[in-house]
């Protein structure tokens, strides 16, 4: 061992934050001031550009596979997927340290990951439909109206898209009211608590990252083919599950072999079927 | 007092310490190994080590305490946790306690190497990668 000079630093090991929000505009100033104080990087909405020009879909689709409650316009299995290139797309950025996210679903994707402190800001009906009234000029009782409305939908999305609720405060590291915090208040606490050593990250949960970030590279390719695919994988073997009827088991399992085998990254591939019962009997009763 | 990074193991499966120490000592680490917790209490009670590498899951005394131990004879020492049972909040609390890091078994010894160097880094030293890589390259 060779000892120099300003020894007894400590290597620094930055969170992910990971911020959501039922009023979009607010939670997304916020997200911004925390990624500027802190000097963290910060991953919003810019980055469906680039995920829209590389699987060659428009912008405005993913913005809407975002937002969109379930059963409006956009097939259910078109939306998976345009969700699966956000995923995909945000998870590669979430593998550096010091990144502040926004505004593209993280919060229902990086669970179980000790260094991402995940914040929910929540804004009370009364506080938002107030300035709906005021910015677009209508009665108090129909922005309530809308607003209701808009909780409502957000939390179907979520259930629909991650088979999660998204306003269930067990997701989340922090959740902050707007009604009893000012922005500025909600920011100090945010950075305040990016600090604590809980959150710091470790090779353990970079490690789960990336595996994650490999999952979700995996089932954008194999979902071209298998839409309903979930895939895991860990430290390069992955796992992937798809429905199927008996007799077509091996060609499906051979074709994801074949698909999920030239993914870089991907040292072992494992394939679980699931039999499909409900195809099964519609065969059988032709 | 030598020069090499002087590392204390920590596991109560013979098989850890037995594959760990040599690709530790390659890298110019003085590994001591041991299965039993107390007696590596006792030898910390001694000496100082500039990393510990501890088992969270032992029978009688488990890592968590042997962090705390740490943390408080030794501030410097650097104390990475590692498990096979490894979950989000025994992570978080093991950082909260000022673990080093934290690695899930199983893992590679190379993964180990690596950040031993950067608690070498931490301390203010390097450690050369050269005759593990080496050793790698020959197979």
């Amino acid at each position: 061992m060779t000892s120099g000079p300003g020894a007894a630093r400590e290597v620094n090991l930055m969170p992910l934050i990971i911020v959501s929000a039922d009023d979009f505009s607010q939670g997304r100033e916020i997200a911004h001031r925390v990624a500027g104080v802190l000097g963290y990087r910060y991953v919003g909405r810019d980055l469906l550009a680039s995920v829209a020009e590389q699987h060659q879909v428009s912008q405005e689709e993913l913005v809407q596979a975002l937002e969109d409650p379930p059963g409006f316009l956009t097939r259910r299995s078109r939306r998976q997927r345009l969700l699966a290139f956000i995923e995909e797309g945000c998870l590669q950025q979430l593998q550096d340290d010091g990144v502040v996210c926004y505004g593209l679903a993280g919060h229902l994707y990086v669970r179980g990951i000790a260094h991402a402190l995940k914040v929910r800001i929540i804004t009370e009906v009364g506080q938002w439909a107030q300035a709906i009234a005021e910015s677009e000029g209508v009665p108090l009782e129909r922005a309530q109206k809308v607003v209701e409305r808009r909780k409502e939908e957000q939390k179907r999305w979520s259930q629909d898209a991650y088979n999660l609720d998204q306003s269930d405060p067990s997701l989340y590291d922090m959740v902050l009211s707007l009604d009893t915090l000012e922005p500025d208040k909600a920011v100090e606490i945010i950075c305040d608590t990016a600090g604590y050593r809980k959150f710091q990250a470790m090779t353990y949960s970079r490690k789960l990252m990336q595996d994650k970030a490999l999952a979700s590279r995996v089932r954008v390719e194999l979902m071209k083919s298998f839409p309903d695919i979930k895939v895991e994988a860990n430290d390069g073997t992955v796992v992937a599950y798809l429905q199927s009827l008996k007799k077509d088991q091996r060609k499906k399992q051979e074709a994801v072999r074949q698909l999920a085998g030239g993914i870089e990254g991907v040292r072992h591939v494992e394939v679980h079927v699931i039999r499909d019962y409900f195809g099964q009997a519609a065969q059988s009763s032709r | 007092m030598s020069d090499n990074l002087q590392v204390l193991l920590l596991d109560d499966e013979p098989i850890v310490g037995r594959r760990l120490k040599p690709a530790l000592a390659k890298i110019g680490c003085e590994v001591e190994v041991f299965e039993d917790p107390e007696e590596a209490l006792a030898r910390m009670a001694q000496q100082e080590f500039d990393v510990v590498v501890t088992d969270i899951r032992m029978d009688q005394i488990d890592g968590m305490q042997v962090l705390e131990f740490v943390r408080e004879r030794w501030p410097r020492s650097k104390v990475i946790m590692i498990t096979g049972y490894a979950m989000m909040s025994l992570a978080r609390e093991a950082m909260e306690k000022g673990a080093f890091d934290f690695i899930a078994k199983p893992f590679k010894p190379d993964d180990l190497r690596k950040v031993i160097a950067k608690a070498a880094k931490a301390l203010g030293s390097e450690i050369d990668f050269g005759a593990a890589e080496v050793d790698k390259a020959n197979g």
